[in-house]
């Protein structure tokens, strides 16, 4: 007993001693704590950007050309990043960028086109949307010119996408001096070769996808950073980035130190929150009992602005009766949206206006006038009885049945891990059985196996996130693309029956002579007025045919704490979406 | 006496014998478990890299964005038929090749493994060393004051922990020493300001972030001990050595070792388990203080679906129980002689 007492004695007193001490003590400007919210850290990974679990940090080590605005509507919209400007032709056939003049890497070297040359040319080999070697793939990059030390020219190729400009600013930096020797010689000559067709172009894509997990699993000794920060230290529970000397706007930035902590779920970052602790954190779903205690923690405040998300309740139209568009439009006049909203999402929903297929704030700028002719689906149970009965199912003792008699159950899947996705679900199915039709929930173990399950036409109804803005065919992929069927293969779109290929939503592939899959395809291709209309007609077609019914348009709910910086982004700011390192470096954060 | 060379030669051959039938049969129960969890892995449903898309989506990331992201990820997915899969992970695993992780891409799944054992360690085996203590101490006193105040409390108490599950325990102290009464830290190994080393800040706070999930561990084991302690001593008390060394007038500090030595063997082989377990980590404790362990390696694994990741974590853990296991069966031949000499002793 003494033993242990003299243990126990000897950890409190470590305990105490630890409490207050500091390592290597930080300058005036402090160390600002934070979450990263694309990622986990695992101390383990590589300091490589290519890497998706790699110990690098967006906005603060990890520099992209040119951050990008939470725009409602023009994903083309950036803030300057490596990148001091930059100007296209029109219709995005090329793109220049000029490099800022005075930009370093954390080892003195000065950030030049090579370097985004050798960038884009490791892109290349992890595959994206600029960076495709899939001849006829719209949006493709076909050539890359260094013009001189700070300029580079990317063109595109003939299949163009209106979002070129936003993936090649969208191009992550890596200095060549430590991450040139990835790419073989002759690989410029070898992806030439990977454009065109036949077996040489087969061996030379090859060649170029056969550098992925080489360039993945790259190791660089230390961190070469752009950015206004470089890593110091990394361990399983956080991350330790000390201030770049030779950022280029060195006087922009405050802290001396940001320490990024680890999180393995929500409540973590709840825990961190209620105790004070972060500077700032990204969104994160709130329980309203947890959001109290947080927003009572001294210095706790919230940001508020637009999020291009909205959650939805999609149908697979090849199981009956959710084929016949009454029964949607029935579903969608019995679900009381606010109330459901109210209970699912108070802190991080709005209740949407209508089934758009768009965010409510985006349908606002892209619909104008048009969004008060829409069908606002405003609960009415007499206008669902009479859709009900258009659709010949019939009412017996009191609930509502198939045509045939039959019982008719709507089973409304969501994956477990998603609380706010379970309470909505909870109240739809509550408000559904209240109007007498037979609906439960049923919940998938996680979210992978739910996607899993969903994409193998399992559900007659689920839980489907869309309205991913602002690029308008990002929206309307979510409704009409490869969940329903249509898949843009090389260039080539085709359509799918539904249960092949992951088409699960089932939907006709023509609505009144419509095809919506080739409309949002033309949406990659089309200028700001075809956009402009397509997206009007898109949104007609989905607020009549209801492949979904639009429950609430996220809030991007952002934490801050006032007790040691200012300087935040007000509600509504286009930089809201940014990581708080980008804020710096926008000369926003301010000590107090 | 010092058993001649001639005696002790047979003895050796025999606990070699029953050593090496021991790692044998250890062997088979390695490759069944591994077969079997090989095959319920690869049948577990869902696409990791579309998980992996939409979670990115989930969190705001472009549709570009979380393609570029994710795209280079079907690389890491394992290929060829079942069996193919199969026998490549055996020839592998000969070679102690656990396979690249798809969760933290290209990082060997050893590496991922070592980083997280140190991790679970440090909770997990302090936890269980400070129950083990604790419990074993009180439980003595409970079975000897069985019948009094003290003895009632003890009981009481370890009933009352051996019933709350651990994650109820581990919100109350996170609720209480990181909220209430805030002087530990809420999650994490270790600060990361501190260089790591054997210097005075680094320690100190390893200790202040270990407290909270070792002293929940303790706390959630704590009863089982107390009350195995308990029972076991109340058989030994009925013992005739007991009432013989009582009417030897021996001291009670005599008598109370005297009850604890013979009342503690059970107990040793609990504790081997035990410790065996220990490589599982503790899911829940890991996970609420975010504690980089084992237990919350495996959770991620499935999460995300990581093949390789999950067949390394399931194999550590059954390896350490069948060692455990072996070393818990050699242990107690050592310390009780009835089993040694089969019971003559």
């Amino acid at each position: 007993m003494k033993r242990l007492a003299a243990i126990a004695a000897l950890a409190a007193l470590a305990a105490t001693a630890a409490c207050g001490q500091v390592a290597a003590p930080a300058g005036p400007g402090g160390v600002y704590t934070t979450i990263d919210g694309a990622k986990q850290i695992d101390a383990t990974a590589p300091i490589n950007p290519f890497n998706p679990q790699g110990s690098t940090f967006v906005g603060y080590d990890a520099m992209s050309l040119a951050w990008p605005k939470n725009s409602l509507t023009d994903p083309n919209q950036f803030y300057p990043g490596i990148a001091q400007s930059w100007t296209t032709t029109p219709g995005q056939g090329e793109v220049v960028v000029h490099l800022r003049p005075d930009a370093r890497w954390s080892d003195g070297k000065p950030v030049t086109s090579q370097d985004v040359r050798t960038s884009i040319g490791l892109a290349y080999t992890q595959g994206g949307s600029a960076y495709t070697v899939n001849a006829g793939a719209a949006g493709a990059a076909a050539d890359i010119q260094v013009v001189d030390a700070k300029t580079i020219k990317v063109v595109q190729g003939a299949n163009r996408s209106n979002t070129f400009l936003r993936n090649v600013l969208s191009t992550v930096v890596v200095p060549d001096h430590v991450y040139g020797k990835l790419l073989p010689a002759g690989f410029w000559a070898t992806l030439t070769a990977a454009r065109g067709t036949g077996p040489a172009a087969d061996r030379a894509k090859a060649e170029i996808t056969g550098l992925t997990q080489k360039v993945i699993t790259f190791a660089p000794p230390q961190d070469v950073s752009a950015g206004p920060f470089v890593l110091e230290r990394i361990n399983p529970g956080a991350a330790l980035l000390r201030r770049n000397p030779y950022f280029y706007d060195a006087a922009k930035i405050v802290p001396d130190k940001v320490k990024v902590l680890n999180y393995t779920g929500n409540e973590q970052i709840w825990n961190y929150l209620v105790s004070g602790k972060l500077d700032s954190a990204p969104f994160t779903a709130v329980p309203a009992a947890v959001m109290g205690r947080i927003k009572s923690a001294p210095g706790n405040a919230v940001r508020r602005g637009y999020s291009p998300v909205a959650a939805s309740m999609a149908f697979n139209q090849a199981h009956k009766p959710y084929d016949n568009v009454h029964v949607r439009r029935a579903l969608a006049y019995l679900i009381d949206r606010a109330q459901v909203t109210k209970i699912a999402s108070p802190e991080a929903g709005t209740p949407s206006l209508t089934t758009t297929g768009i965010h409510g704030d985006s349908a606002k700028a892209w619909l104008g006038e048009r969004l008060a002719t829409l069908n606002p689906y405003k609960v009415d149970p007499a206008k669902a009885d009479l859709e009900l009965k258009a659709a010949g199912m019939v009412k017996r003792g009191g609930t509502w049945r198939m045509p045939d008699g039959k019982p008719w159950k709507v089973e409304l899947h969501v994956p477990a891990s998603f609380s706010d996705w379970v309470a909505a679900a909870k109240s739809i199915t509550s408000q559904l059985n209240d109007h007498g039709i037979d609906a439960n929930v049923t919940t998938s173990a996680d979210y992978v196996l739910y996607l899993d399950e969903l994409a193998a036409g399992k559900f007659d109804v689920g839980f489907w996130l869309m309205a991913l803005g602002p690029s308008s065919y990002n929206i309307f992929q979510r409704l009409y693309g490869s969940a329903n069927g249509w898949s843009l293969l090389a260039g080539r779109l085709s359509h799918s029956p539904p249960g092949k290929d992951g088409n699960w939503m089932g939907g006709p592939e023509k609505i009144d002579g419509i095809d919506p899959g080739e409309l949002t395809n033309r949406l990659n291709l089309a200028t700001p007025q075809e956009q402009k209309n397509i997206v009007g007609t898109l949104a007609t077609v989905t607020n009549q045919q209801l492949p979904v019914i639009q429950i609430y348009d996220y809030v991007n709910t952002q934490f801050i704490n006032t007790s040691r910086y200012t300087g935040w982004p007000p509600d509504g700011s286009e930089a809201l979406r940014l990581p708080a390192g980008v804020w710096m470096q926008l000369g926003m954060i301010k000590k107090r | 006496m010092t058993p001649l060379p001639n005696q002790r030669a047979p003895k050796t051959r025999a606990v070699a014998r029953r050593l090496g039938g021991h790692v044998v049969r250890g062997l088979v129960m390695i490759w069944v478990v591994t077969t079997i969890s090989f095959v319920i892995i690869r049948n577990i449903p869902g696409n990791p890299v579309l998980g992996q898309y939409e979670k990115l989506i989930e969190k705001g990331m472009s549709p570009d964005e979380a393609q570029r992201a994710t795209a280079a990820l079907y690389g890491f997915l394992p290929t060829g038929t079942l069996w193919e899969q199969y026998t490549g992970y055996l020839k592998a695993l000969l070679h102690l090749d656990l396979g690249q992780s798809i969760s933290t891409p290209g990082t060997e799944v050893v590496t991922l493994l070592a980083s997280a054992a140190k991790w679970t360690v440090l909770p997990v085996l302090g936890g269980t060393l400070l129950s083990f203590l604790l419990g074993v101490t009180l439980g003595v006193y409970a079975g000897i004051k069985r019948s009094g105040k003290l003895g009632d409390l003890l009981s009481i108490s370890g009933s009352l922990l051996h019933g709350v599950p651990q994650y109820v325990i581990g919100l109350l102290m996170l609720a209480i020493f990181t909220t209430l009464w805030p002087i530990l830290p809420p999650g994490g190994p270790v600060d990361v300001e501190y260089v790591p080393g054997l210097n005075a800040g680094y320690l100190a706070s390893l200790v202040q972030h270990a407290t909270l999930p070792v002293l929940t561990y303790a706390l959630a084991s704590y009863g089982g001990w107390v009350l195995a302690m308990k029972s076991s001593v109340a058989t030994v008390l009925g013992d005739d050595f007991i009432l013989a060394a009582e009417l030897r007038g021996l001291t009670r500090g005599v008598l109370f070792r005297y009850i604890a030595r013979n009342a503690i063997l059970p107990l040793f082989t609990i504790l081997a388990l035990s410790l065996g377990m220990l490589f599982g980590g503790a899911i829940f404790i890991e996970r609420i203080f975010n504690y980089p362990g084992l237990g919350l390696l495996l959770v991620n694994s499935i999460g995300a679906r990581d093949y390789a990741l999950m067949g390394g974590t399931f194999l550590v853990t059954t390896v350490a129980i069948i060692v455990a296991n072996i070393a818990a069966d050699l242990l107690y031949t050592v310390i009780d002689p009835r089993v040694r000499t089969g019971g003559a002793a």
